[in-house]
């Protein structure tokens, strides 16, 4: 954005230049100018050219700061608000200039890393414009199942023992039950007559360990996995308590059809070739570049193999550009 | 003048009926479902990471927002100091709150070569050595007194701050993932005047519909202005709602009762301004809750819990000391109650939920796993236990995260962040209790027994956040229906409690009822209070066991002490059986003592947002009118002056009645400024801000007062409270005009009233004693040698 205003100053100065002369401030700038000149004479710095010292504002430009007002505060500035923008669009501009001709801009960091993201933006937009068809993905998918698979789901029954009701027994009366419930068949009804009423749910369909463990706590979700469908099983312990486990069916961890997922392997096909495009823009970049890396003082060299120095370091002075 | 401020009223009051009618419709359109099918959503809703400057400072430079949010996924992540966390079970959302002054700043004034780094500003920001955590406090405070100054423009390129938010809304975008986790949009408004944390988190409804650049306390330091600031993004369609935390280093500076932050009176248009866009509070984080104090809340013996009182960033060698008064969120409701009943307004109907303030991008939510939050100030085991101070806090004062919890549809950002403007969440001190509370006028005592009772109890009542249905005509008291349910990776709970507040005439109460406990314990007969459960902790080992506390608790409850013609509030809070506290554990694991400046066991807790009571207009009137001093300077009554005032006290004992309570008792003023307060028991009811007076009465402890501006002004920790005295001769209040001169006390937190009546006899007797026939001398031998052992 800098830029364009440097831009945009250089080519309207000479217009607004006439304007300006019979303002107060251009007295001042030319007096200042001629003092310059005259420390010039005398083998001082030489003034800034006269460009440099001008600050155009364009209607859009101060049209762009009602905007930027208005973003914020839903409404328009008053006078003082408005004067006090534009004096502080001027002291950014000023400073700017000014840390341009200290040469501020060549080793700051902001100012590299900023172009630095703005090349791996670039590199990564060109990777985004290209649309892959669905065989492409299909094929990259087959490659990549691993990425996408859904974890294995659980469905059980459970009856809890509680110790609130219970106290220590809880445990013993679950192993009680379950010697009753041994070969009977899933029959709810005279089951949950052993038992005691849980706070949250009987049935738990399809869940995932992450979701058991999340409401039962995790060794229960850990326990359960192992059990074997088809049967009253336990005791389990969980953070609640005792429990007796009927597990309905495993359905075991799966890769899912390609068109089930075709939008997210898409996404994730679009991340992966936005990286390997950066990867490659870069390591493109870096073969055109040497390295130079300080090295350590003779002394200290002596144990490091010959083969692992650096091939051109500048020994000398220890300091290297990088 | 007038006329500008009805404007400014009308212009709130239409806002704040647009914001009214935009959650209308978000309302109806979330019904779709039921509301009984709700979800406890945990979260976490305050996380900074390496993009907020003093994170930077405390040498986090490693992980952004993305890791953060990756953290609450159960993805592990580096600590700053580069050894691995992990939460102990992934949360269901999160939103990141990066400080949104000087982003990014501190990274590049250390930063060799920078442009920022050569600035004069920037030069006490320059770390000498950044493992030396004198530079790091040295850099704090200075960046901390920064934020209270006015702004340095040089800093404040809205390139780099612009920039950076948009980056963090991206990075919200891509975890944010429906029905599984939510990411929201959101950031910290760091205001801290004189390092008073001022501080407030915004939360964007829709990542969609942000502003384009946060509100900082660069632009204003001032609250309000950040509230003027959120209407106008409400009006331009981005729904927001701030959450305010750490009342407790505010200095009193939360909650104000009389000016606001910019000096002017309180009035209608703030408490709107304040109740439209402040919805929330943060309840508990790792620098300490901000319920309640002891001192506050002297009847509450659960008060004693996670205090952290002191000033963020001020210089060491400072003598200032926090007020307590202003800086805790009990004593606010109760105050909004009292604004409400006599000026007509509430600013403090806030929601409760918890939080981290980890500046680590991850945080710790269990005692067992504590690392801290603010990078190598308290990283390793040893900085924690020597007990190392930073920015005036000792690391042993702190605590575990605290967490959110919301009764939600789904999980989804409309329908998580809608559930937060109704205020239908919960905090916890870091522990997945669940916990479920409503208010009503007929819940049958059986209603927990059915199937669909939590179906039942939305139907025919209210829930946390919201305000009790109208009474019906038969219902004496309304009745809670209370339903918590243990953490499973975590201890047994002991007793849910209700906390009730209360206002009348000025004056405000408060009372803690056990209402339902583990185990068969029987109340004390004396206080109502159930006693401690027995504790399990092993002090040497740092372990607990279950062995004691219960898996559920629920009842129905049914207020014994309504008065319907008085506002009131109620919450819940749970509490779990002792368990030793992370400072326990970590002593056992260096082998020395468990540290003495904090408690050795603690209990951890939840606290649901309150529901709420009005009476009728009708009702209201039915209570007797208290006296006002307006009342009393318009029937002549004169304020005595210094020397009246000095005559009536100075060197005397006075009995004093307040009127509200009946309560009577004692007060010596001596002639060198020390006051003793006699005759209060603990079952007396005593108005907010009286400190610890039953303590104080049976042990004749004295404290200090002076005569001032023609009043009597004593402390609350610091806090001048002070009485202005008034002579009258008429009728006062519905007593009969007395033939000498009465006087009235008014207290200066007591919003304009005269509820303290100065008895020029005091009373022979205290207590009057059952009506019966009377006991004649030669019988009172009778009484003597009973047996007292059974």
């Amino acid at each position: 954005m800098a830029d364009e205003t440097l831009q945009r100053e250089a080519l309207s100065s000479r217009g607004v230049l006439q304007g300006l002369a019979r303002e107060p401030l251009v007295h001042f700038l030319v007096i200042g100018g001629l003092l310059l000149g005259g420390y010039a004479l005398l083998g001082q710095d030489t003034a800034p050219d006269d460009s440099s010292t001008e600050i155009v504002l364009s209607v859009d430009d101060l049209a762009q700061l009602l905007m930027i007002f208005e973003s914020k505060w839903r409404r328009q500035p008053t006078q003082d608000e408005f004067n006090l923008m534009v004096e502080d669009r001027i002291r950014e501009d000023i400073l700017y200039r000014e840390a341009l001709s200290l040469g501020l801009d060549k080793d700051d960091t902001i100012v590299r890393r900023r172009m630095a993201q703005k090349m791996q933006f670039l590199a990564e937009d060109v990777a985004a414009q290209q649309e892959p068809t669905t065989d492409q993905l299909r094929s990259w998918f087959a490659e990549h199942t691993d990425l996408f698979t859904v974890p294995q789901r659980i469905s059980f029954r459970h009856l809890y023992f509680s110790p609130d009701s219970r106290g220590s027994s809880a445990r013993d009366d679950s192993e009680m039950a379950l010697a009753e419930l041994e070969d009977a068949p899933l029959d709810t009804a005279s089951a949950e007559s052993l038992a005691d009423p849980f706070m949250f749910q009987d049935y738990y369909g399809d869940r995932a360990l992450q979701a058991i463990a999340g409401e039962f706590g995790p060794e229960f979700a850990q326990a359960v996995s192992r059990l074997e469908p088809g049967s009253w099983q336990g005791p389990v312990k969980s953070g609640f308590g005792w429990h007796l486990v009927y597990v309905d069916n495993v359905i075991a961890g799966r890769v899912p059809a390609f068109e089930e997922i075709e939008q997210e392997v898409k996404t994730a096909w679009l991340g992966i070739q936005k990286a390997d495009a950066w990867r490659e823009a870069y390591d493109d970049m870096r073969a055109k570049y040497t390295v130079l890396l300080p090295v350590p003082a003779e002394a200290d060299t002596a144990a490091v193999p010959a083969e692992s120095r650096p091939p051109e370091a500048l020994a000398p002075d220890r300091e290297a550009p990088l | 003048m007038r006329n500008n401020r009805n404007a400014r009223l009308a212009k709130a009051l239409l806002l704040g009926a647009a914001a009214f009618s935009l959650t209308g419709f978000w309302q109806t359109a979330a019904l779709a479902q039921e509301p009984a099918d709700r979800k406890a959503f945990f979260g976490e809703q305050h996380i900074h990471t390496s993009w907020s400057v003093d994170a930077w400072l405390f040498g986090n430079h490693l992980t952004g927002p993305d890791d953060a949010l990756k953290y609450a996924q159960g993805a592990t992540i580096k600590h700053p100091l580069g050894y691995d966390i992990k939460i102990e079970q992934p949360l269901d959302w999160m939103g990141v709150t990066d400080h949104s002054e000087y982003v990014g700043i501190t990274k590049q004034a250390n930063t060799p070569g920078s442009a920022v780094s050569k600035m004069p500003e920037a030069q006490p920001l320059i770390l000498k050595n950044p493992n030396d955590p004198a530079d790091v406090a040295k850099v704090f405070a200075y960046l901390v007194s920064l934020v209270s100054k006015p702004p340095i423009k040089a800093f404040m390129s809205p390139q780099v701050a612009g920039t950076i938010w948009k980056e963090n809304v991206k990075i919200a975008d891509e975890n944010n993932k429906p029905g599984t986790f939510t990411a929201f949009c959101s950031y910290e408004f760091t205001s801290q005047y004189n390092f008073r944390n001022l501080h407030r988190n915004v939360y964007f409804r829709d990542c969609a519909k942000v502003a384009d650049q946060p509100f900082s306390s660069m632009d204003s330091w001032h609250p309000e202005d950040l509230w003027k600031w959120m209407d106008a993004q409400r009006k331009a369609g981005n729904e927001l709602l701030a959450i305010s935390h750490n009342a407790n280093l505010s200095d009193g500076w939360m909650y104000p009762i009389d000016v606001d932050s910019l000096g002017r009176p309180i009035d209608a248009a703030w408490a709107a301004s304040r109740d439209r866009n402040e919805r929330l509070i943060e309840m508990k984080q790792i620098k300490g809750q901000s319920e309640t104090h002891p001192l506050l809340s002297p009847n509450d013996e659960f008060a004693n819990y996670e205090i952290s009182s002191f000033l963020i960033g001020l210089p060491a060698d400072s003598g200032q000391i926090p007020a307590i008064v202003g800086s805790y969120a009990r004593q606010a409701l109760k105050d909004g109650l009292t604004m409400q009943d006599t000026r007509g307004y509430n600013p403090y109907r806030f929601g409760f939920v918890g939080g981290s303030d980890s500046h680590n991008t991850g945080a710790p939510y269990r005692q067992n796993n504590f690392y801290g939050g603010h990078g190598i100030n308290d990283g390793t085991i040893e900085t924690r236990m020597a007990g190392h101070i930073f920015t005036g806090s000792d690391v042993r004062w702190e605590s575990p995260a605290g967490l959110s919890v919301v009764w939600a549809e789904e999980n989804t950002r409309a329908s998580i962040w809608d559930a937060m403007y109704r205020k239908e969440t919960y905090a916890t001190s870091g522990v997945r209790i669940k916990l479920r509370f409503f208010g009503g006028w007929d819940y049958e005592s059986d209603i927990l027994d059915g199937q669909d009772w939590v179906k039942a109890a939305y139907a025919r009542g209210a829930t946390m956040g919201a305000d009790l249905p109208p009474a019906s005509r038969q219902a004496k008291a309304p009745s809670f229906v209370l339903w918590a349910v243990k953490d499973p990776t975590a201890a047994n709970l002991d007793r849910i409690q209700i906390v009730k507040g209360w206002t009348k005439d000025g004056q405000s109460f408060e009372k803690v009822y056990d209402v339902v406990w583990a185990g068969d314990r029987k109340p004390n007969a004396a206080s109502g209070e159930v006693p401690p459960i027995r504790s399990t902790v092993d002090l040497e080992k740092a372990t607990y066991s279950d062995t004691v506390g219960a898996v559920e608790l629920k009842t129905v409850w049914t207020d014994p002490d309504f008065n319907p013609s008085l506002h009131a509030f109620y919450y819940a809070r749970v509490l779990e059986i002792p368990t030793p506290r992370w400072s326990t554990i970590q002593a056992r694991q260096l082998g020395i003592e468990p540290p003495g400046v904090v408690p050795a066991t603690q209990q951890e807790r939840a606290w649901s947002s309150p529901i709420w009571y009005t009476p009728t207009a009708e009702a209201r009137e039915a209570a007797t009118p208290g006296l006002t001093v307006a009342e009393l300077t318009q029937n002549e009554a004169a304020p005595l002056d210094e020397n009246a005032l000095k005559t009536l006290v100075v060197g005397k004992a006075i009995w004093v009645r307040n009127n509200v309570t009946g309560e009577v008792m004692k007060i010596r003023y001596d002639e060198d400024g020390s006051a003793a307060i006699l005759h209060v028991g603990r079952d007396a009811l005593l108005p907010s801000l009286t400190g610890d007076v039953v303590q104080a009465s049976y042990q004749t402890t004295a404290s200090r007062y002076e005569i001032r501006d023609g009043k009597i002004v004593t402390h609350i920790s610091g806090t001048p409270i002070s009485m202005a005295v008034y002579k009258s001769t008429a009728s006062q209040g519905g007593n009969v005009a007395r033939e000498q001169e009465t006087y009235y006390g008014a207290r200066s937190n007591e919003f304009g009233y005269a509820n303290y009546e100065i008895l020029l006899k005091g009373p022979a007797d205290l207590v009057e004693l059952p009506k019966s026939d009377d006991i004649a001398d030669k019988d009172q031998s009778k009484y003597l040698h009973t047996p007292e052992k059974e």
